[in-house]
């Protein structure tokens, strides 16, 4: 075989997708809490989460989101996410994939920002791309999305924004920090991201960009706990929910459970 | 009467045994590969196949060796399959071969067990016990060392990987013996 170099990275990004997909006929569970402590006081999101791998290119995942954000912790909506590779280029160190995504969701929140957001605040759709490129033990990808939000007529507040159309993207960096040197499949995994997400509304010119640290913990080769907090760099869209927000989730993953 | 009829069994078993030719093991490397979590996939992935044995992950080198039940019909395209369906690729795959003195064409192809093989570095040659060779076909190398290959091997059973053999349309595996 010779003398090969590792190709340990990561991207298992915390805020977005990478381009990659979860193995053929396995399913991942997860369960994420998102925290936002603005807009008026501190408020809760939960997002259980459910995802299958149907084959080595498509991939679903179906979410649900519960908020205490208008008031009583109840049921907000749900969402409906599929991504299909339809590039893969793999070397021994590196590898190119891409791949494209679109979600449908749900939710019966009244709107109160232009920030479209399809996990949990606003219904509509969403169609995008994503490169994801591995160099080592770094990982680098970037996203580009065009989400459409559905009419909210019947509980729209009046004076407040009625966003139709959102342009969002991102570039995400993952670093496998731990182990240095793999012993075996019990071994935790440590890595670090850094991810920038942006978004801009057409119809204003309103947009943002988001800096967003995680940490990540891998543990017997199948169970993921993501720590991370996102917080505005730079822009002028009023009254966001996830400006200053920390995520922090549970993916436990099951591989080659589908028959 | 008996004891014919028992020694025929016996000699049928030996003579079965030693036509038998079998791979015992193999070194399969597994690129793409990002993480041990997707190395745990893999090999979950590659256990579903009956005709592994056992897998011994290299998880620095990305290199799985897998071990071969006795007498089972080793696929290399199934092994492909199931790394692809984790989600990543072949980058190599190197098997150990036992060869009972197969002889090879001007090709370099022989039939062994239903299997075509062509060796493309053992033209006319009897092979006989341990042979250890690399898969070098389409999705078993990287795509830049297939580009080159082909260019040097420049045939259509290594374009399609596959021939036609007594008339049918076979599977074809290039191999080079390391």
């Amino acid at each position: 075989m010779g003398a090969i170099t590792n190709a340990l990275s990561q991207e298992l990004y915390v805020f977005t997708e990478p381009a990659s997909n979860m193995p053929s006929k396995s399913i991942g569970v997860r369960i994420t809490n998102e925290g936002i402590f603005n807009n008026p006081g501190f408020v809760n999101r939960t997002m259980p989460e459910v995802m299958i791998g149907f084959n080595k290119n498509l991939m679903v995942h179906g979410q649900a989101f519960l908020s205490d954000m208008d008031g009583k912790y109840r049921l907000e909506g749900g969402s409906f996410y599929a991504k299909y590779r339809f590039l893969s280029r793999d070397d021994v160190q590196s590898h190119f994939r891409a791949a494209a995504f679109g979600r449908i969701s749900t939710s019966r929140r009244p709107t109160y920002t232009r920030d479209i957001n399809l996990e949990g605040d606003n219904s509509g759709v969403q169609g995008g791309l994503i490169f994801t490129q591995l160099l080592h033990k770094l990982a680098l990808s970037a996203a580009l999305g065009y989400a459409h939000a559905f009419e909210n007529n019947d509980r729209q507040i009046v004076g407040l924004p009625a966003p139709k159309n959102m342009l969002s993207y991102s570039l995400s960096s993952g670093y496998l920090v731990l182990p240095v040197v793999y012993k075996n499949y019990k071994q935790p995994n440590f890595n670090v991201y850094l991810e920038l997400l942006g978004k801009t509304d057409p119809a204003s010119g309103q947009s943002y960009l988001d800096l967003a640290p995680a940490l990540q913990m891998v543990l017997n080769s199948k169970t993921r706990i993501d720590l991370g907090y996102r917080f505005q760099a730079t822009g002028n869209m009023g009254d966001r929910y996830n400006k200053n927000m920390y995520l922090i989730r549970a993916e436990f993953n099951f591989f080659n459970v589908i028959k | 009467m008996k004891t014919i009829k028992i020694l025929s069994i016996l000699m049928l078993l030996f003579a079965v045994k030693v036509s038998a030719q079998q791979i015992s093991t193999a070194d399969l490397q597994v690129t793409g590969l990002t993480c041990s979590m997707c190395s745990n996939a893999t090999e979950q992935s590659l256990k579903t196949l009956d005709f592994i044995s056992s897998i011994k992950a290299d998880l620095n080198k990305n290199i799985f060796v897998l071990t071969f039940k006795k007498d089972a019909n080793v696929n290399f395209d199934l092994i492909r399959k199931k790394v692809q369906d984790a989600g990543f690729s072949v980058g190599g795959l190197t098997a150990n071969f036992n060869f009972n003195q197969l002889k090879t064409d001007d090709n370099g192809q022989a039939i062994v067990d239903g299997n075509t093989y062509r060796f493309i570095n053992a033209k006319n040659k009897t092979l006989n016990g341990t042979v250890k060779a690399n898969v070098i076909d389409k999705n078993f190398i990287s795509g830049s060392a297939y580009k080159k290959q082909s260019t040097l091997i420049a045939s259509d059973a290594y374009a399609s990987g596959t021939g036609v053999v007594n008339g049918k349309k076979v599977r074809i595996y290039h191999l080079s013996i390391s």
